[in-house]
């Protein structure tokens, strides 16, 4: 094998071939090729069904941008559905994050020695199924569930008279949203706050700002970053959301996704489908680039 | 004095603490109880003790069967996720090259995808290549189980990336050198002395993989064709509400299992990388 000159610089290393087995794109054409295939052509062909060029039934109309506009002129149902999602999404990632700070904080500031430990108690429920912890709720607020039945043999209730808005509504869609992404938030929000340099708050204090002044003039400012990611971290999961809405939410509870799907499924009308779903990906797209620009200048400000 | 928060503030915080722990415990709580409770709804008042709904579990086929396929799809797609992880991480971590932030997006980049728009995705591009191949060739690919893998692939992949990258940027390139200056090749580095260091990592990726693929319902709603995996079969016996006690008492125990498992592996991951430390 020929030696190469002694190697004190990185980038020499790299370029010798013999040290940089496997090759760069020996190591990533797996991986590239397999993202490229499974998941950026699926995504093109939607785009394609989207404009018509591909079709299900062969008679259809043939490129267009029929669907489209009439999507994005609000002239069907779908964009009033789009903005009712986006307005669930929102309340239930502001319920979270409201939810996740004071436990972040905790856990993080005031926990001391134990902090792993109760913070592993919040994440096991995560990694329990997510139809395991929705059946939960269907189980508890059904009409026949447990709050309704226990209510009934209080003599609380006549039986055959659930509380209606306990299940098949939006607040049965957000409760359920909410219990399912708490654990999970409240991991960004701990990890900033655990990452804050305490003398910071300490010389806040020493200066004679009493903690509430503390709070909102240094830790909170210092901590926005970590609540920015976890309400994107809540929004763009529950923005496509289509189980838990079929299972706990009725008519009353329909979003965006439950359209997509059922779209797909029953309606068999894959052109409008495909305007809405790759809208999906497009409004998840820009708010990933928002909040990743937002996020490094945080990150840079804050050194 | 503690400038985080003052005595009333930290007893507050606490029992906030509990309180959100029973908020998120309760519901799983209520499960476990209607599990052993002896009649076939799943109602208040409770009418006894009895553990039948376990036994029934063994003679329910179709329950059987579904866990099996299950088990499968997340046995190969783990598997095959956690390869492709090594080989990005690998990349991403030890070489640089032109493009590397874009190639970090793309690799990712399906951890953002509404999984029913992946779904979707994969469904209308396998009905297009049959489109194509059966006129011309009488051959199809279908949906079925291995749609359902090629998907679970794509939305580990980040996770494991996610996982094992980490590791191997704290594992300095030093031991790499050594091994190469006391005369390895880098084949046999790569194989004898940075696959061995990674392990702890690799087994979370792929323990972390496994579940996400075993409880992932959005795609194989939309892929599996006629096979049915365990969240297809749960969700579909969840909205027609027959046999509901059986349905939660194999959730408990699917439960109780991937807690035991997640906890147990990473109490060993743990140990393992402060026993290798480096």
């Amino acid at each position: 094998m020929a030696e190469t000159a002694p190697d004190v610089e990185g980038a020499t290393r790299d370029s010798s071939p013999a040290r940089s087995w496997p090759g760069t794109l020996g190591l990533l054409a797996a991986p590239v090729l397999w993202l490229a295939v499974f998941f950026l052509i699926p995504l093109l062909v939607v785009a394609g069904y989207s404009v018509g060029i591909l079709s299900l039934f062969p008679t259809d109309a043939g490129a267009n941008l029929d669907d489209w506009s009439r999507f994005l002129r609000g002239d069907s149902v779908y964009m009033a559905l789009f903005w009712k999602s986006i307005r669930m999404s929102l309340t239930v990632s502001l319920i979270v994050v409201i939810l996740a700070y004071p436990l972040g904080y905790f856990l993080a500031l005031v926990a001391g020695k134990r902090k792993y430990v109760l913070l592993l108690l919040i994440i096991v429920p995560f990694l329990t199924s997510y139809l395991l912890r929705v059946l939960a709720w269907r189980v508890i607020l059904g009409s026949e569930g447990v709050i309704n039945s226990f209510l009934y043999s209080a003599g609380l209730r006549e039986p055959g008279d659930p509380i209606a808005w306990l299940i098949y509504s939006q607040f049965t869609v957000i409760l359920v949203l909410v219990y399912v992404w708490v654990p999970f938030v409240a991991l960004p929000i701990f990890v900033t706050l655990e990452n804050l340099d305490s003398s910071m708050l300490e010389a806040g204090n020493d200066l004679g700002a009493n903690r509430w002044r503390v709070f909102w003039r240094v830790t909170f400012p210092l901590s926005l970053p970590g609540v920015a990611a976890a309400f994107v971290f809540v929004f763009i999961p529950t923005i496509g959301e289509f189980v838990t809405p079929s299972l706990v939410g009725g008519t009353k509870g329909t979003m965006f996704g439950n359209a997509i799907q059922s779209l797909f499924t029953a309606g068999l009308d894959w052109q409008i489908g495909s305007v809405l779903a790759l809208f999906l990906v497009a409004v998840v797209g820009i708010l990933m680039l928002i909040s990743g620009r937002f996020l490094r200048l945080r990150n840079l400000e804050t050194g | 004095m503690d400038a985080a928060a003052s005595p009333r503030g930290r007893r507050g915080l606490f029992a906030f603490y509990l309180l959100l722990v029973l908020f998120l415990y309760a519901p799983i709580a209520v499960l476990m109880i209607f599990s052993f409770n002896d009649s076939r709804l799943v109602t208040f008042p409770l009418v006894g003790f009895t553990t039948r709904w376990y036994g029934l579990l063994l003679e329910n086929q179709e329950l059987i069967e579904a866990l099996k396929v299950s088990a499968i799809v997340a046995a190969i797609s783990s598997f095959l996720a956690v390869g492709l992880g090594i080989l990005a991480s690998y990349a991403m971590v030890r070489r640089r090259f032109r493009g590397k932030a874009v190639t970090s997006s793309l690799l990712l980049s399906p951890l953002v995808i509404p999984y029913v728009v992946f779904g979707i995705a994969l469904l209308i591009l396998f009905r297009a290549v049959d489109d194509f191949l059966i006129p011309r060739f009488g051959v199809f690919f279908g949906l079925g189980i291995h749609v359902v893998v090629i998907g679970h692939v794509v939305v580990s992949l980040p996770y494991t990336i996610l996982t094992i990258a980490p590791r191997l940027e704290r594992l300095s390139s030093k031991v790499e050198e050594a091994a190469r200056d006391l005369g390895a090749n880098p084949a046999s580095t790569f194989i004898r002395v940075t696959l061995p260091l990674l392990v702890p990592a690799i087994v979370s990726a792929y323990l972390i993989a496994f579940t996400l693929s075993f409880d992932e319902y959005a795609i194989a709603s939309f892929v599996a064709g006629d096979v049915t995996t365990y969240p297809l079969f749960l969700y579909g016996q969840v909205r027609i509400r027959i046999g509901l006690p059986q349905m939660i008492a194999v959730s408990v125990i699917v439960l109780l299992l991937s807690m035991v498992l997640v906890a147990g592996t990473e109490i060993w991951r743990r140990r393992a990388e402060s026993r290798l430390a480096v």
